[in-house]
């Protein structure tokens, strides 16, 4: 069924001569993503700048792992040498194929230097606005990053342990919604600008905690004790979720992981439209 | 009808004070002080529908809050707005899809894409169909003559090319209310007279209601009918520019040549700031 059509237009703007509209849910953010996506295929080659310092940092962990891995076979925190490199490697792509500007700089941005103004007074949700740019900005990366991954991967470590192509769609969609939770709760904490005057240390200690709690090292490295409270923070979601399941996966894991990442999604969201539903309110921007 | 009701409106500002050097950048630390600043104090006006309304007054005045109040941006504490029938604290977003707005010293377009890219991303903003985003593309291109550069990105346009795709921009979803925030700022003369000729004609041609603030005289003398002026947050005058210029011919005796707008407003402003002590 054709969906753009009159009868779906508000009566008050039909009323006013508004014009043929086509309100399909979701088709602004879709237009807002491929504008940002074409902005973005014309710095691909900016992008593959980054791929030096991802190649040193892994090239790092490759020759780690290496060392502490002492015989063949063994096993720490129950993964072999291969799935501990992998797992590093794979997060780190989420990490460098994921870490753009805009949700991690623009919402604070934003909100300090009045600029939100601008962008709110046009018939779109503004942090929805936020998350399809940022989609828009990783839909280049992120690919770019795994593909260098998977090239460096074969060449220095050999296959992914147990790896079945059937089995790459469901590890994508987690990749996604991992990086969607991200963006999410990122967002959150941007949005809190709105109270404060710099939202910029809490992203800090958000992104130190991802980085080394999950994305450096799995969880299964930490003491038992801290395992299932890391477990109920982000990181699960966002990138031990979806490296475990690249290296190790396992189908009752992986509804598991989905489950999770699924509830974490929703509840990011509502946090995300409440905090920004009260902190417009308190927005402050004085001055033309 | 009222396209803009505003009664009472007033918004305060807490803004931090820090005392100079180093001392008082720690005691601003340890004993944060702020100090409120009433943007705008319980102002009340309206605007018809079609009519051109200048909305002016020295920096700091409050007609930029004044405006995002109008647009639903910032959130009045205390008086209510009516825009279009619409309270824009409550339907912000109801009201986004009836106003335009162009902000001077701030672009909207996308500097990557192409004019035309960029009305077929903001038609698809507003809802509209691509058939009918096309239409309207098609009657401003001509109206607004971009044929030649509605194909080139643009970050390759010149200040003037940039403003008249800013105004088509916002005229897209074909606004009953235009709020224009200094228009023609930074641009040459010949450019500013085909920008207020373009407002004029939109006015003219869609009865658009314009509401503008700028500091150019010009803007305001070959656009809008009706000015108020604004100080210290609080409307010092509220007049159609033909009483405006009658009552101040009599003052031409005292000067060696008559009055142009410009002196006016300079009367007024500097008058009132003698009253407030600025």
């Amino acid at each position: 069924m054709n969906r753009c059509m009159k009868k779906g237009m508000p009566g008050q703007l039909r009323q006013q001569g508004y014009g043929e509209m086509c309100r399909v849910p979701g088709r602004k953010y879709a237009v807002i993503y491929r504008a940002v996506l074409m902005e973005n295929m014309q710095y691909a080659a900016n992008i593959a700048m980054g791929f030096f310092s991802y190649f040193v940092f892994i090239f790092i962990f490759i020759k780690l792992w290496e060392y502490i891995y002492r015989t063949p076979g063994e096993l720490i925190a129950g993964y072999t040498k291969e799935q501990m490199i992998w797992y590093v490697m794979m997060t780190e792509m989420i990490w460098f194929g994921s870490n753009t500007g805009a949700v991690a700089r623009q919402v604070t941005a934003d909100i300090r230097g009045g600029n939100i103004a601008y962008l709110m007074n046009k018939p779109y949700h503004y942090a929805l606005y936020i998350l399809a740019k940022y989609t828009g900005e990783w839909s280049i990366r992120l690919p770019m990053y795994a593909l260098l991954a998977a090239v460096i991967g074969a060449a220095m470590v050999g296959a992914v342990p147990g790896f079945r192509l059937v089995t790459l769609p469901v590890m994508i969609l987690c990749v996604v919604l991992g990086v969607t939770i991200n963006a999410v709760f990122k967002i959150c904490i941007s949005l809190f600008s709105f109270w404060i005057e710099d939202a910029t240390p809490f992203q800090w200690l958000y992104d130190k905690l991802i980085l080394v709690v999950g994305t450096v090292f799995p969880i299964e490295i930490f003491p038992v004790s801290l395992q299932p409270l890391f477990k109920l923070t982000p990181i699960y979601t966002v990138c031990y979720g979806p490296a475990k399941l690249i290296v190790d996966f396992r189908a009752e894991k992986c509804i598991e992981i989905l489950s999770v990442q699924v509830l974490y999604l929703a509840a990011g969201c509502a946090l995300m439209f409440l905090v920004y539903r009260k902190g417009v309110k308190k927005l402050y921007v004085n001055g033309g | 009808m009222y396209a803009i009701k505003a009664e009472d409106l007033s918004k305060t500002f807490r803004v931090k004070v820090k005392e100079k050097g180093m001392k008082g950048s720690v005691r601003a630390i340890l004993h944060p002080q702020v100090k409120e600043i009433q943007a705008v104090d319980n102002v009340s006006f309206s605007v018809e529908e079609g009519e051109m309304l200048a909305f002016i007054g020295p920096n700091g005045a409050g007609k930029s809050t004044t405006i995002k109040m109008l647009t639903g941006i910032l959130y009045p504490d205390s008086g209510k707005v009516d825009v279009l029938g619409i309270d824009p604290t409550k339907n912000r977003k109801q009201l986004a899809y009836c106003i335009g707005t162009v902000f001077g010293q701030k672009e909207q377009l996308w500097t990557h894409l192409t004019p035309y890219d960029n009305f077929r991303f903001f038609g698809a903003i507003y809802d509209l169909t691509d058939k009918e985003t096309e239409m309207r593309i098609a009657e401003l291109k001509e109206c607004f003559e971009l044929g030649a550069f509605i194909n080139t990105p643009v970050r390759n346009l010149s200040l003037g090319q940039r403003i008249r795709c800013e105004l088509v921009a916002s005229l897209i979803h074909r606004p009953r209310v235009l709020f224009l925030d200094e228009p023609t700022i930074g641009l040459d003369p010949v450019v500013k007279e085909n920008i207020r000729e373009l407002i004029h004609q939109m006015n003219r041609d869609y009865h658009t209601t314009i509401f503008l603030t700028s500091h150019d005289v010009g803007d305001i003398e070959k656009l809008c009918r009706r000015i108020i002026i604004v100080n210290a947050g609080q409307i010092v005058l509220d007049d159609s520019m033909e009483h405006l210029k009658k009552c101040y011919l009599e003052k031409e005796n005292v000067h060696s040549s008559p009055l142009s707008l410009e002196d006016i407003i300079m009367d007024i402003y500097r008058a009132e700031r003698r009253a407030t002590g600025e």
